[in-house]
């Protein structure tokens, strides 16, 4: 991946994705496994649709309260010793965290994954500040080393095969080659250490913030979540204002389906509680914490069509059984959050105007709307970013004026039936043996990979009307 | 004929002008069920196409024909295509949402509404009719039936025909790519479904291939002649009026 | 207007246009669970998450079993008012809970207590405090960890409601299911990334 510029277009960069081999072995290897695992985990749940239900109502629930709720969040963390940020855009969010590692004195920082750093691109504005910063997640950790980016919510790396892991830490690192994951691990392990031990600063996303009682909740499996908040003597967590939940018991609705979804564990490894810096008499833990709040389109999200996606915790599970994302990976959506969430997210952040082919990467298949833990009905948010994308971008077109035709003739049916028969006529000139090998127009997309089969002479409709005409007649 | 026995066949805009035998499949089935077979006059299409490509109002203006057509017929409207069932069952509604008399006319008519196959699996035993015809059979659900609608049953339609065996696909559910206009707005993406799907019914020994929507049928019948595989796609409607002889 | 008052009042405004949708939930369904089952669930869950588990009769075996652990290894452990069983008699010559970080990562074995133990899920609560630091269960390879009987409930919610004040005092409480581990490369599971790679627990009377 490093060093090679990605295509500018969604298309572009699917079409060199669809290509890319390795990129199939790996994705191949891993989807499998996922989606067989997943299975079992949420299905061994005792009454699971009650246990879905009551998280996808934890996280509605929250957003539809959440000015309430973030309000009091601020407060419970004000009390239990944070300071809290607010950020409208990520510019802000990264000016903020640089300003605060200058006047802690901050000079190394280590990261626990975070999906939204990603989206603020907090790295690259960390490192322009003179700041070293280094990514602890195994999978993170090798998307830096590669300069690249992670291409799924949870597996940052599922699209490298161990053997490009293996070379990639080869020549980073100057360890021996290996494609033993154990190994690789071991490698990680070795030069992270010392890298947690010498930080100043820890900086960590939050997978969910509870607003009772000011609790950021971390779920890693490594421990390098636990490592960033607890040796370091600086803690910020960056997280979305849509990340809330109302209470404990909410925070338990939404745990149950978590890891399950994500990677078929009950829990994972570690889930961390943090309720702000060290108290009195600790001997570890950060001596000051801060937490950024960041809107970066959430707002417009929530009052929109789509506000039900803000609800999403993350899992990655849509992505493990959705066939686009199988087939092109994860960056070909060429943004942070990849996948069917991605393909309503990232339009519903950055603005329609240049994702609308996002929302149109689907088949409206609904595996993601079955296998989401909170419910959340993707393909019709994806319908409603096309509407979107219809009302606001330009369209092809022989799309827009073939809509209105359309619509214009369905609605009457003698009409219909005319231009039914006219194009039925010219198509059947292109057929042989009743199918055509190329098609015109725009229908010629739909020839690149299979036939499609000629118009019929008589319709359906025709037809049934002179036999029972017919009959009618005998009668 | 007593007014029950009444069912109205939408023939959907695909079969209606691109595989009439379909039609004429469903139509032989339902009558041999004991069914009196309707056909409305004046469906031209549900309007999914522009639906699903996010042309609110176009599909509205569709929808609002189609709807007016069906809710002037009485029983059930059957529908051989899960994707067109869905639409009616559960797009008409929320496209109607700001429109509380279409609203309401919209949900009266979804109750009536069901899938082909659906309607098959709905009626009392005695009424179904088993046919025979030696086969190897694989199945591939349309998302809408499978996941739209949630009719997983289908494929005992298929088992209980005698002589014929119903063989597993592998990544069963997965969608083979289809998807509407997606077909040709992602063609390479979907040719790569395809491909995916084909595998898997190469691998699987099936002689034939059957599913409950045309559009998938289409899709993977031109992509089976593309590539020169001998397996036969179906749709369920003809494979069963077959096996009733 | 501050950038919190402007997101405030863009949220408030949101919220208004009621985009999202309200959660209709049925009855509980009952629950049906064995209470008199927990310590067998918990030994189940561990042995799952591959921990070693040990469940002891009497504080004498408790301090046996950990003794068997920790001898030989260099072991850094919490406070002694902090482990039950008076376990920390059993370690000689250790690393104090409030040593240099680089001390306690270079101990072989890492000695904790346990606030609550959860049997449905395999995991130990621990809320860290003075003489109960997180580092402990962190740094070293090798985390033995001593749960009494009675702290053992069945489900994270009930730790939720009946430890909220304690979890009130405790900078952080943190859910130990299993060692650490990864499936970053290929989903190929891999133990012991950077927290503990060997967890051992250790049941009392």
């Amino acid at each position: 991946m490093s060093g090679v510029a990605m295509p500018l277009t969604f298309h572009g960069r699917a079409r060199a994705a669809l290509s890319d081999r390795t990129l199939h072995e790996a994705l191949d290897r891993a989807t499998a496994q996922l989606r067989s695992r997943r299975s079992t985990a949420l299905d061994s749940l005792e009454h699971s649709d009650y246990v879905r239900d009551v998280a996808r109502r934890a996280r509605m629930t929250a957003l539809r309260n959440l000015g309430a709720l973030l309000r009091e969040f601020e407060s419970r963390l004000t009390e239990n010793g944070c300071r809290v940020h607010w950020a409208d855009t990520a510019d802000d969010a990264n000016r903020i965290i640089v300003r605060i590692a200058a006047e802690a004195r901050v000079r190394r920082i280590a990261k626990s994954k975070s999906m939204v750093s990603e989206e603020t691109h907090l790295n690259a504005a960390l490192e322009r500040a003179g700041l070293a910063v280094v990514e602890t997640d195994l999978g993170e950790y090798v998307t830096q080393l590669a300069a690249s980016r992670p291409s799924h919510i949870i597996l940052p790396i599922v699209h490298m095969t161990r053997e490009q892991v293996g070379r990639l830490l080869q020549e980073q690192l100057g360890v021996p080659y290996s494609d033993d994951p154990q190994v690789l691990a071991g490698y990680a392990r070795a030069k992270l250490r010392a890298e947690f031990l010498r930080a100043d600063m820890g900086i960590t996303g939050a997978n969910i913030g509870v607003a009772a009682t000011g609790t950021i909740c971390l779920v890693t499996n490594e421990g390098n979540g636990r490592m960033v908040t607890t040796l370091p003597r600086v803690h910020v967590v960056l997280m979305g204002i849509e990340k809330l939940v109302a209470t404990m018991a909410d925070l338990d609705a939404v745990l149950k389906v978590l890891a399950r979804s994500a990677t078929g564990q009950q829990l994972t490894a570690y889930t961390t509680l943090v309720r702000g810096p060290r108290r009195a008499g600790d001997a570890c833990g950060p001596e000051s914490m801060h937490v950024v709040l960041l809107d970066n389109g959430r707002t417009r999200l929530l009052a929109g069509e789509s506000a039900e996606i803000l609800g999403c915790i993350r899992c990655g599970a849509c992505l493990n059984v959705c066939p686009v994302y199988r087939n092109i990976g994860g960056h070909a959506y060429g943004d942070t959050y990849p996948g069917p969430v991605g393909a309503v997210v990232t339009p519903g952040l950055r603005g329609i105007g240049n994702w609308a082919a996002l929302p149109d990467a689907s088949s409206l298949c609904g595996a993601c709307r079955d296998i989401c833990p909170v419910r959340l009905d993707i393909p019709r948010m994806l319908i409603a970013m096309r509407q979107e994308a219809v009302s606001c971008t330009p369209q092809p077109a022989w799309l827009r004026f073939g809509m209105r035709a359309f619509a214009w003739t369905a609605a009457r049916p003698p009409m219909y039936r005319i231009v039914a028969r006219l194009g039925g006529a010219v198509l059947r000139q292109r057929a042989r043996n009743g199918w055509i090998h190329r098609a015109p127009g725009p229908l010629g997309a739909w020839t690149t990979c299979r036939d499609l089969r000629a118009p019929a002479r008589r319709s359906f409709e025709r037809q049934w009307r002179s036999r029972t005409e017919a009959r009618h007649d005998r009668a | 004929m007593p007014t029950s026995s009444i069912v109205q066949l939408v023939p959907t805009c695909l079969v209606n002008d691109l595989d009439p035998e379909v039609g004429f499949a469903s139509a032989r089935v339902l009558a041999r069920m004991g069914f009196h077979v309707e056909v409305p006059r004046g469906l031209t299409c549900c309007g999914q196409p522009a639906h699903n490509a996010g042309f609110a109002d176009e599909a509205r203006a569709v929808a609002r024909h189609t709807l007016a057509v069906l809710a002037d017929t009485t029983g059930p409207i059957v529908v051989p295509s899960g994707s067109c069932a869905d639409m009616i069952v559960h797009q008409y509604p929320w496209l109607f949402e700001g429109d509380p008399d279409r609203r309401d006319r919209a949900r009266a008519v979804a109750e009536r509404t069901v899938e082909f196959s659906q309607f098959l699996l709905q009626q009392p035993p005695g009424r179904a009719t088993c046919g025979a015809l030696d086969a190897r059979v694989a199945y591939h659900s349309s998302c809408h039936l499978l996941r739209g609608l949630g009719v997983t049953n289908t494929p005992s339609l298929l088992s209980s025909t005698r002589g014929t065996t119903v063989v597993p696909l592998e990544d069963q559910e997965e969608c083979c790519g289809f998807g509407g206009l997606f077909s040709i707005k992602n063609a390479e993406i979907s040719g790569r479904m395809l491909d995916r799907k084909l595998s898997a019914v190469a691998a699987s020994g099936a002689e034939r291939l059957v599913s409950c929507d045309l559009g998938c049928v289409l899709h993977l019948e031109g992509g089976a002649r593309r590539r020169a595989l001998s397996v036969r796609v179906q749709h369920l409607a003809c494979f069963l009026d077959e096996a009733l002889g | 207007m501050t950038a919190r008052d402007a997101i405030l009042a863009r949220v408030d405004r949101a919220a208004a246009a009621g985009r999202v949708p309200g959660v209709p939930v049925g009855a509980a369904p009952p629950d049906e669970r064995d209470r008199h089952d927990v310590l067998a669930r918990f030994v189940r869950e561990l042995r799952a998450l591959g921990v070693e588990v040990f469940v002891e009769a009497s504080d004498g075996d408790v301090r046996a079993r950990v003794q068997a652990h920790v001898s030989g290894h260099r072991t850094v452990s919490w406070a002694a008012a902090r482990l039950p069983y008076g376990t920390a008699t059993v370690v000689s010559d250790g690393i104090p809970w409030d040593a240099a970080y680089a001390d306690q990562a270079s101990a072989d074995v890492g000695l904790t207590g346990c606030d609550a133990a959860i049997a449905d899920t395999g995991s130990l609560v621990l809320l860290s405090g003075p003489g109960a630091p997180r580092s402990t269960s962190l740094l070293p390879p090798v985390h033995v960890a001593i749960v009494r009987r009675d702290d053992i409930v069945s489900t994270a919610a009930e730790v939720f409601s009946h430890a909220a004040d304690r979890m009130a005092q405790s900078a952080c409480c943190t859910f130990i299911t299993g060692p650490s581990r990864t499936a970053d490369i290929e989903l190929s599971l891999t133990i012991g990334v950077h927290g503990p790679g060997r967890l051992v627990v250790v049941v009392g009377p």
